[in-house]
């Protein structure tokens, strides 16, 4: 029984799946960085490799299929602790069943993905909706802290709708952001030691937009409980209607 | 611009009864210089009431010269009145698009100086955001009854999705509550847009896409965005020239049209209601029909309406949607739905378990044998669970445990379904007997009632 460790990327995870084939059969993956050891089995730490990660990567691709290659690359993204190992089992269920297994909907390992695969693309799209930004300086800066690692999913979005801005969406749980200008974008670790406050404009919309807010729900037909299903609260420290950035 | 502040909110205050939020309906990539739309649509924000926020919704104006009894903004209601001057309003939309507020702008107006007039104001606002700010994101547009066909054809250019709202379901309601608008006016340019966008439809299918326009004499404005005025007969041999020009291929309307109405001002039955927005579906090809609870806002005292103590039927504005729902998207006919003898919805259960119940005859179904659309008939098996049973079957018969994983509301499907032949509802195909067992037990007839309730104990065989 041996656990496979990886540095935390997508790239080392695949290069443990190549070690599960060609190597010792593996009992888990983790990431280096928060695995406990365990007297029952032993560990072994993978060092990532390009080629190894490819030959994986292609593999999924061909001999599973395109549908689930993206389903494995965004249950990496998501916050689940055994998500390797979901994925894991995902994946050798998948070379045994090819792409039938996307019509295996009742079958433990694949719900498992299709429930954790559902939350990132889920997340993903009400991000869309709930990130707000400020203009500091001519830059429109927006902090969020999404439960999974969406970050690389919303960018392509937002760098069409603002092909002529600059803007920063800073995920401030993983410290890490989006760098976008000219519909350019590309994703670095990130913490500012102090963002600078708003200037009167910047201001300005904020009171205006906080108070199109609060006109605009129909007092007679108060619902909090309807609110927040459709926004849960931990996202409202960060929306500029309710919260103070 | 305290002023602003003020405007925005008697001018937002004015438009919150109106229900349309979507942004859906139109997949759209950055063609101008900001902005994008999603055909799935983004919410923005959701309000204290629950309602979504995805367009700035606002009035143009609230000054009115109609005088409809309902309406918070009739000419003799004592409110605060404001309108926004072009430039502000496409300012305001800009900078809350940046800051990722919204999603677009939601346009409509009271009724100042004449429809055309009102209607002349929208278009310079709308024209301002796409054309000096390049704006691409989503505009749903307001048409007032009794505009000039010109101005309908000038708005449908440049928004994405425009609605006349009907009002009321029947002629009779609306003469009585708002005299000045006529349901020939209302129905005139439904009618318009229907036709544009069918026609334009027909084109393209013949002729690749249909870049429409005055065919020679469009005119590039600066920001690169391509705009043209009127639609005359388009030269078919330009076609490659134009659509070589590349840039915004301007589209009638790409987001269809929406209605609305009001729900509980005038004495019209469910039935009434549903019938009414069936033929709508129907003749305008509508994407949507909204219903909206009447609060009490309108002039009370002329008797018409009822009295400002009067609950909102949230109750059956929901429902009146539920069964709305089941017409778009599970194919269900009004006559299905709602029949003469029973005109109004039950408000204790949904309209597909209440149809379910009605036509016992056709149930218990076997989940893996009958068709998606039997499927969707059954209650607690949606589009979804539906489509997954009949991937899911294909490979392995789908057993009872599995409905859950496969989405399927077990606690309602149960009483409808069979799995590989065998019935898991435990209480006997009887509508009495299943509408007991679903209902929450304050609904139940209680312990002290007499006579005493039929439980029935026995819950079957499950397999645990």
């Amino acid at each position: 029984m041996i656990d496979y460790l990886y540095d935390g990327t997508f790239e080392g995870f695949l290069t443990c799946i190549y070690e599960n084939y060609y190597g010792i059969r593996a009992y888990g993956i983790y990431p280096e960085a928060d695995y406990q050891v365990s007297i029952l089995t032993q560990f072994k730490k993978v060092e990532t490799d390009e080629q190894k990660a490819l030959a994986v990567y292609s593999g999924i691709r061909t001999k599973i299929s395109e549908e689930a290659l993206e389903r494995v690359y965004k249950v990496h993204l998501s916050a689940h602790k055994e998500k390797e190992n979901i994925i894991l089992a995902y994946i050798r269920l998948g070379f045994k069943k090819g792409s039938f297994i996307s019509a295996m909907h009742a079958h433990p390992v694949v719900l498992a993905m299709q429930n954790q695969e559902q939350k990132v693309t889920f997340e993903t799209h009400r991000l869309l909706g709930l990130v707000r930004f400020s203009e500091i300086n001519g830059i429109l800066f927006c902090r969020i802290e999404p439960d999974h690692d969406v970050l690389e999913l919303m960018a392509d979005h937002f760098a069409d709708r603002y092909k002529n801005e600059s803007f920063i969406i800073f995920d401030k749980r993983r410290k890490k952001a989006i760098f976008c200008a000219g519909g350019k974008w590309y994703i670095a670790d990130f913490e500012p030691d102090e963002i600078p406050g708003f200037e009167t404009g910047e201001r300005l919309y904020q009171d205006l937009w906080r108070a199109y807010f609060e006109n605009i729900a129909i007092k007679e037909r108060t619902n909090p409980r309807c609110q927040k299903r459709c926004m849960p609260a931990r996202y409202w420290k960060n929306l500029t209607e309710i919260g103070i950035l | 611009m305290g002023d602003m502040l003020d405007k925005l909110k008697v001018l937002s205050d004015a438009a919150k009864y109106d229900v349309s939020c979507a942004t859906s309906g139109v997949q759209r990539q950055n063609t101008g210089r900001i902005g994008s739309t999603q055909s799935m649509g983004i919410c923005h924000s959701w309000s204290a009431d629950g309602r979504c926020i995805a367009l700035l919704k606002v009035l143009f104006t609230n000054k009115c010269v109609y005088d409809c009894q309902y309406c918070v903004n009739r000419r003799s209601a004592d409110v605060q009145r404001a309108s926004f001057e072009p430039e502000e309003l496409a300012d305001l939309v800009i900078e809350f698009y940046r800051r990722n507020y919204i999603e677009g702008l939601f346009l409509s107006s009271a009724v100042e100086v004449s429809p055309d007039y009102t209607t002349e104001r929208i278009i310079r606002a709308i024209r301002i955001l796409r054309e000096t700010y390049g704006f691409a994101g989503y505009i749903h547009a307001k048409i007032v009854p009794g505009v000039s066909p010109e101005l309908v054809h000038r708005i449908g250019l440049l928004a994405d999705r425009l609605s006349i709202n009907i009002e009321l379901p029947t002629t009779k309601s609306l003469e009585l509550l708002a005299p000045q608008k006529k349901m020939s006016a209302i129905v005139a340019p439904m009618k318009q847009i229907t036709e544009t966008i069918l026609d334009r439809r027909l084109l393209s299918r013949t002729y690749g896409s249909y870049s429409g326009g005055s065919g020679g004499a469009a005119n590039l404005s600066n920001n690169g965005l391509m705009i043209r005025e009127t639609a005359e007969e388009f030269p078919l041999g330009m076609k490659h020239q134009i659509q070589s020009r590349g840039g915004y291929k301007e589209k009638f309307a790409p987001a269809g049209q929406s209605t609305q109405m009001i729900i509980g001002a005038t004495p019209e039955s469910d039935r009434r209601i549903i019938k009414t927005s069936e033929s709508l579906y129907k003749t305008f090809n509508m994407k949507r029909v909204y219903f909206s609870a009447y609060i009490p806002v309108g002039n009370t005292a002329s008797g018409l309406l009822p009295s400002v103590r009067t609950a909102v039927p949230l109750r059956r504005e929901h429902r009146l949607y539920q069964a709305d729902w089941l017409m778009r998207v599970y194919k269900f006919t009004a006559d299905e739905i709602i029949d003469e003898a029973n005109p109004f919805l039950d408000l204790d259960m949904d309209p597909k378990m209440a149809w379910a119940l009605r036509n016992l005859k056709r149930f218990p179904m076997e989940v893996n044998k009958v068709s998606y659309e039997e499927l969707l008939r059954i209650p607690g098996i949606g589009a979804t669970s539906a489509m997954r049973i009949v991937r899911q079957r294909r490979q392995a018969a789908v057993k009872f445990d599995d409905l859950k994983k496969l989405g399927v509301v077990v606690k309602r499907a149960q009483y409808f379904l069979t799995c590989c032949g065998r019935y898991y509802g435990g209480v006997p195909q009887d509508p009495e007997l299943i509408r007991r067992e679903l209902l929450p037990p304050e609904n139940q007839l209680s312990m002290f009632s007499d006579p005493a309730p039929v439980r029935i104990e026995s819950k079957g065989v499950r397999y645990d």
